[in-house]
């Protein structure tokens, strides 16, 4: 199919070029140096060619769900079709589907006209087409285990750098197509930083590059860039949105955890270079390892970044399972590329997921000692078992000063005490009817009807006890003004309390402590239990070896054995989306048979072999990558193939894409100087515009003020922003929402965007930052605009562009010198101290050009 | 550098030759196709994600509307926290002779509700706490504490048969906007905003704005699901209009900025844009460009509609005392008819504080003091100008409330959520006037007469917009999701002939 209509498209193209275009380019877009090849009648290929069409029109019915099977008849086996005459092989007219797909009977027509499908020509005649050629089936690409595909032969071999290019060229050659031209240096150094440690190189840097003479510089580059301590920061970012990371609960009370500490894991291990088998099963079973490490425990919070719903009323096995079904998505989409989700309620329509595979699974789940709802620490942290106490050094030191202060104040009190509580004894046994005071316990009062002297040993030794336990509880606060040191001491115990609660680290963990039974939940509800289960992977991938064990950490190593045919391919295809802005499978959630056929199938099975056989080495599969002569290319846009390859399936080209509102930030502050670098710890509160929590906290039940950090909290990497789940950061545009999994980007564009790149204080301190640091550079107005230009966008500019910021400058120079306008007013926006010894008038019209530049599309642009 | 750092084969030059051309192909003063003639050359494939919330940029989908639509426009009044039907709506004389006596266990059976009251050993009927009267020509029986609300009695239709699954605020407010309980899909007004575009090129196409009881008695937060745009691009999620600061963040110019020096900073970027886009041939660099002018255009265009300062005195004062104190209800509704006229497509009001579950005979009247007349007056203000007939009005909520009291059983104070029967108004865009729909047993607890699901109320909405809610789908994880889930059926009984 997609052969024949690209094929169609190049038709067009050739008559566009043959009339209206030849005049301008001569026809050499396509280039004249590579024949196209005659198009010549591709076998049918059913993974390719047949299956799109069947799962999308007829699967529904027609498929695995033996519940919603129309008819009986069954599509998605050879065998099955064949039975039921709904296909013959060979002999396409006789067959049930073709009559019934070419029938003018409404009532006979498949697919029934109300159901919004519709079949074109072209794929009834490919249907028929491949029923004649016998009807061969195949399984779906991705269930089957990828092995490693030969590196095909190209003729431009001098073009290819490692075996990426190999395929890509290939195929290109094939499409009558050539790559695209070396991007230069200046955008290749821009965009490595971008993709690699998401923060801007100095002019310095970028003029190094330029005039290196090495032949390696480039792949030196990159070396030096992977062993940046930012390359972790950078690569975790769409990790957190994978990971529904956030530093708050959602819901109501939305209250705060400690999940920074799992944030912070992930950075160190991914500059680690932790084989991505390892990090996974840290992650999913970390608290499962035998001797698990501090950190292990901590990795496995990855299945605890989930929402936590502590409203009124909530019903906490519900919201359990809410929690659990949650888990099982962002499981099986991060690690298999499956939406298991359709297999809760009944086997899924399309993938050969049941009902059963999906509860079996969840058994390995459902063992986490947790209720579902979030327990109340402070009015700021809310969070649910099962967690581990992490203090820091910090919190161990004050713990510890309160304690010697504790202890100290104790000493002083206890022989006070003493005295006091044998005084009261005295009174207490003296008294001649103790029952009628009331004051006294059961137990007590019990022991002192007998008389003194018939009372044992034990029974003086129990009265002992039960008088001073009654004392200390009830007694002993009644007497705060006669003893000294004990209201001191109560306050300071009261303090420690409180610390704890509000400050002592708690991340989620996993834990399996709880096993409870697994049911098979009729229709995904709760209240609803039906055929018990336990733990087993699904039934249409690898067995579980025999000697695994039945739980998460069964699981998590299952997902690497040799014969698994997904993890690899999920994994590599979203580290090609992070470089190329689009997975090798476009739909990087959903490897399954509704999945988009990959164009290059090939390439992305020889990667996941080689990341595998690499032992799962990320920093080298990355490498590889980004040393391709693929990566490299220039992505200047060729009109006609714009036209005749737009979305660059070809990859004749690089992609130019939006950078992440979060490293567009970074490159802000970065290149105006205003960064802080300090890497980890707990979330900071830059700037917000005013009421954005507040307008959410429509309760009472805690402070909701946004807690605006100071100083250089003020200027970390977007990643260690405070993410509170029920509103994300005002600034981050296009970014996932952090409630649930999310693993492919989307980057649009919008005027909220511009406004927020043009007003948003952070960009304009940032302006005016880099306006300071260009005028204390040099006192010449065009050398400053040079430098200005050179640190945002990372090349040396044009004579013309030139021409255009000094103009600029004058211009609003002049606009500051008119009343309606406050350049001193204009400044003061940030927390940063204007420099007073500049120009005002000059500054701000130099922070104005900043800020222009700053929204340029080439700014704002991975190119 | 190439020179040095790589050796090209020379043939794969032919096409870095036609590159070096592009100028004179993407360039303005060239001879041959210029920009424009590219763009339309281009546009069937990049449409989709060259889109805006403009007019002209955001059309919407070609297939849409599947028929022709009988509302243009929605405005949904949310009322958050789940108001009362038996006090507001589904008058019940049954429930006064039975009053602090058992509800029936026959009525009661198995209704699952929340832990607040599901432990509770009794269930004493608390009738209405006012009386209901009769409202305009259609004789609607409605509280006596709406009375602006009864005003428009007439043109409205109440529909006395609604039902969730849902037992808690979220969950239930993101069921009837996103369709599902869990957070993650589109909203209604993000759907919307996809398949119909939008009809202005100066506002958002999807508006929201919150508002809360003054007591804040009602704990309840707005999530940004609930206009969110889930799995569809995020261009198609509600905008919220704050009330305080800007109405839209980062709307404002920089302090000391005049608006000359942002049109002549705007003028930059546009010229050096233009070149770059020369340089890149990028469709997109034109796509911002677009953007940037729009956000400039807002710059005027939120200030014109939040100044009220050619609305006559006796149109504010319909809207009630606080018409003009921002961030309240009455203030939303006002600035909703404003939008509407503008072009908005789909206004989505959040109003928190009908969660009574221990102030039912302090708050409960206070509430409706709050929210009468501006709901009313929006109406009105409407159908004044016209835009009635092809606006929507929807008054709605996540439950109702139980037909028995929560609290001190002897004494009861308050009313626990209540999902299996409540009530609605909508007005205008196609809806019946002066029509009543569905009913309820004598405890207004069981629907007895034409119940309508959350899916169907939603398929309902969308059928009125002229859409089939089955063939508005988006592709993701593999299958075609909906607003609707599987589920909806169109209730054609309330719609206009």
């Amino acid at each position: 199919m997609r052969t024949r209509a690209t094929l169609s498209m190049r038709r067009y193209i050739s008559w566009l070029v043959g009339t209206a275009a030849t005049i301008l380019w001569g026809g050499a877009l396509i280039n004249s140096a590579y024949p196209t090849e005659q198009p010549s009648p591709t076998k049918i290929d059913f993974n390719r060619d047949i299956r799109p069409i069947l799962s999308e029109n007829c699967f529904y019915c027609h498929g695995q769900d033996g519940n919603k099977r129309e008819g009986g008849i069954r599509l998605d086996q050879r065998d099955d079709a064949i039975a039921s005459r709904a296909i013959l092989p060979e002999n396409p007219s006789e067959s049930g589907l073709l009559q019934r797909i070419q029938s003018n009977d409404p009532d006979l027509l498949m697919p029934p006209p109300d159901s919004n499908r519709r079949l074109s020509d072209e794929q009834k005649k490919l249907l028929r087409a491949w029923i004649a050629e016998g009807a061969s089936y195949s399984d779906h690409w991705a269930f089957t285990k990828p092995t490693r595909p030969p590196e095909p032969s190209v003729r431009h071999a001098a073009w290819i750098k490692n075996p990426i290019d190999a395929f890509l060229l290939h195929r290109m050659e094939r499409e009558g197509l050539a790559p695209a031209p070396e991007a230069d240096r200046s955008t290749l150094i821009k965009r490595l930083y971008s993709d690699l440690i998401g923060l801007p190189p100095s002019p310095e840097e970028v003029k190094a590059f330029v005039d290196n003479e090495d032949p390696l510089a480039y792949e030196k580059l990159v070396d030096h860039l992977m062993q940046s301590e930012h390359y972790g920061e950078r690569m975790a970012l769409p990790w957190l949105d994978a990971a529904r990371y956030a530093d708050s609960n959602g819901f109501q009370q939305d209250g705060d955890t400690w999940q920074w500490m799992w944030r912070d894991w992930v950075v160190k291990a991914l500059n680690q270079n932790l084989p991505f088998d390892q990090f996974s099963i840290w992650q999913l079973a970390g608290d499962l390892l035998p001797e698990a490490t501090l950190e292990q425990k901590i990795a496995s919070g990855f299945n605890r970044n989930h929402l936590l719903n502590g409203e009124g009323g909530a019903i906490a096995e519900e919201q359990r399972f809410v929690i659990l079904f949650d888990r099982m998505d962002t499981t099986s989409t991060v690690f298999l590329g499956l939406t298991m989700a359709c297999a809760q309620c009944h086997d899924h329509k399309y993938d050969p997921i049941t009902q059963k595979d999906y509860y079996q699974l969840m058994d390995a789940f459902n063992r986490v000692p947790e209720t579902g709802t979030p327990q109340f620490f402070s009015k700021r942290i809310r969070v649910g078992r099962p967690f581990i106490e992490v203090p820091s050094e910090e919190v161990e030191s004050h713990l510890a000063k309160l304690d010697s202060q504790i202890t100290d104040l104790d000493s002083k009190l206890r022989p006070l005490l003493e005295a006091a509580f044998h005084g009261w004894k005295a009174g207490a046994l003296s008294d001649p009817r103790p029952a009628e005071s009331k004051v006294l316990p059961e137990p007590v009062l019990k022991l002192l009807t007998k008389d003194s002297s018939q009372r044992s040993d034990e029974d003086n030794k129990s009265l002992d006890t039960e008088l001073r336990k009654h004392f200390d509880s009830k007694v002993k606060d009644l007497l705060a003004d006669k003893l000294p040191f004990l209201t001191e001491l109560n306050k300071l115990r009261k303090e420690r309390a409180d610390y704890v609660a509000d400050q002592m680290p708690r991340p989620m963990i996993m834990s399996d402590e709880q096993p409870r039974e697994t049911h098979i939940l009729v229709r995904g509800e709760y209240l609803k239990p039906g055929e018990k289960v336990t733990f087993n992977t699904p039934s249409f991938l690898p067995s579980l070896p025999e000697d695994a064990p039945k739980n998460r950490l069964g699981f998590a190593r299952w997902l690497f054995s040799e014969e698994q045919p997904l993890t690899a391919r999920v994994q590599v295809n979203r580290m090609w989306q992070h470089f190329f802005g689009v997975g090798l499978v476009k739909t990087s959630e959903d490897f399954g048979v509704q999945s988009e056929y990959p164009l290059h199938l090939d390439l992305l099975d020889w990667l996941a072999v080689e990341f595998r056989e690499s032992g799962w080495d990320m920093k080298r599969l990355n490498r590889l990558i980004v040393t391709s002569a693929a990566y490299r290319q220039s992505s200047r846009f060729s009109p006609v193939l714009l036209s005749y390859d737009p979305e660059n399936r070809y990859y004749s080209r690089a992609n130019r894409f939006r950078m992440p509102s979060m490293v567009l930030r970074d490159w802000a502050l970065a290149s105006s100087g205003l960064l802080d670098r300090r890497i980890g710890g707990r979330p900071v509160y830059p700037y917000q515009p005013d009421g954005i929590w507040e307008s959410l906290a429509i309760t009472k039940e805690r402070d909701f003020t946004y807690p605006t950090s100071n100083g250089s909290d003020l200027v970390r990497r977007s990643l260690y922003t405070f993410w509170r789940r029920t509103v994300g950061p005002a600034n981050m545009f296009d970014a996932s929402n952090r409630q649930t999994c999310k693993v492919r980007v989307t980057s649009t564009s919008t005027p909220l965007h511009a406004l927020t790149t043009l007003n948003d204080p952070t960009w304009v301190e940032a302006s005016r930052a880099l306006a300071t640091w260009c005028m204390k550079q040099s006192p010449d107005r065009l050398q400053q605009l040079r430098l200005a230009f050179s640190r945002i966008l990372c090349r040396e500019p044009s004579q013309a562009e030139m021409g255009r910021l000094d103009q600029a400058f004058t211009k609003q120079q002049a606009f500051f010198a008119n009343p309606d306008a406050d350049a001193k007013a204009f400044l003061k926006v940030g927390a940063t101290p204007v420099d007073e010894q500049l120009n005002a008038n000059d500054l701000a019209s130099l922070t104005v050009v900043c800020l222009t530049l700053f929204n340029l599309d080439e700014a704002l642009t991975r190119e | 550098m190439n020179q040095h750092h790589l050796p090209i084969d020379s043939s794969l030059l032919a096409e870095n030759q036609a590159r070096v051309t592009r100028r004179q192909l993407f360039g303005r003063g060239a001879s041959g196709i210029g920009v424009a003639a590219l763009a339309s050359l281009f546009e069937s494939e990049c449409k989709a994600d060259a889109s805006s919330s403009n007019g002209k940029g955001n059309p919407g989908l070609p297939e849409l509307p599947h028929f022709p639509a009988k509302a243009k426009r929605v405005v949904v009044l949310w009322q958050g926290g789940g108001p009362s039907h038996v006090d507001l709506f589904d008058e019940k004389p049954v429930m006064q002779s039975m009053a602090m006596k058992e509800i029936p266990d026959s009525i009661r059976g198995t209704t699952r509700l929340s832990t607040m009251t599901s432990g509770n050993g009794k269930w004493p009927c608390v009738p209405a706490i006012k009386p209901f009267q009769s409202y305009g020509q259609s004789d609607m029986r409605l509280s006596s504490m709406l009375p602006k609300i009864g005003g428009i009695a007439d043109e409205m239709t109440l529909i006395r048969s609604l039902y969730t699954e849902a037992v808690n605020h979220a969950p239930g407010v993101t069921y009837f906007l996103t369709g599902s309980q869990v957070p993650g899909r589109p909203s209604m007004g993000a759907w919307l905003n996809y398949g119909l575009g939008s009809e202005t090129d100066e506002l958002p196409t999807f508006v929201v704005m919150t508002s809360s009881d003054k007591g804040k008695t009602c704990g309840q937060l707005f999530f940004d699901y609930y206009w969110g745009s889930g799995f569809l691009p995020s261009r198609f999620q509600g905008v919220r209009f704050r009330n305080t600061g800007d109405p839209v963040p980062y709307l404002a110019t920089p302090n000391g900025m005049s608006r000359e020096m942002r049109r002549a900073m705007l003028d930059d970027i546009a010229a050096l844009n233009t070149e770059h886009l020369a340089d890149y041939g990028d469709p997109e660099i034109e796509t911002r460009i677009a953007q940037y002018e729009m956000a400039f255009r807002m710059q005027t265009s939120v200030p014109d509609l939040m100044d009220f300062s050619k609305e006559t005195t006796s149109t504010i004062e319909r809207y009630g005392p606080d018409a003009l104190v921002k961030g309240t209800f009455a203030n939303n509704c006002l600035v909703a008819r404003r939008l509407l006229e503008r072009g908005v497509r789909f206004v989505q009001l959040m109003h928190a504080g009908w969660d009574q579950h221990n102030n039912l005979y302090t708050q409960l009247e206070q509430q409706c003091l709050d929210t009468d007349a501006p709901a009313a007056a929006l109406v009105q203000d409407l159908k004044e100008r016209g835009l009635l007939e092809d606006t929507l009005v929807i008054w709605a909520a996540e439950f109702g409330r139980t037909p028995f009291g929560q609290g001190n059983p002897d004494k009861p104070n308050g009313r626990d959520h209540f999902g299996k029967a409540f009530s609605w108004w909508m007005a205008g865009g196609g809806v019946k006037k002066g029509f009543t729909y569905g009913s309820t047993d004598d405890y207004a607890w069981n629907i007895t007469e034409n119940p309508v699901h959350v899916h169907d109320m939603q398929a309902t909405i969308l059928h009125l917009c002229g859409i089939d809610h089955t063939r508005l789908t988006y592709r993701f994880q593999g299958r075609q999701f909906r607003l609707t889930d599987i589920h909806g059926e169109v209730a054609h009984a309330i719609i206009n002939a």
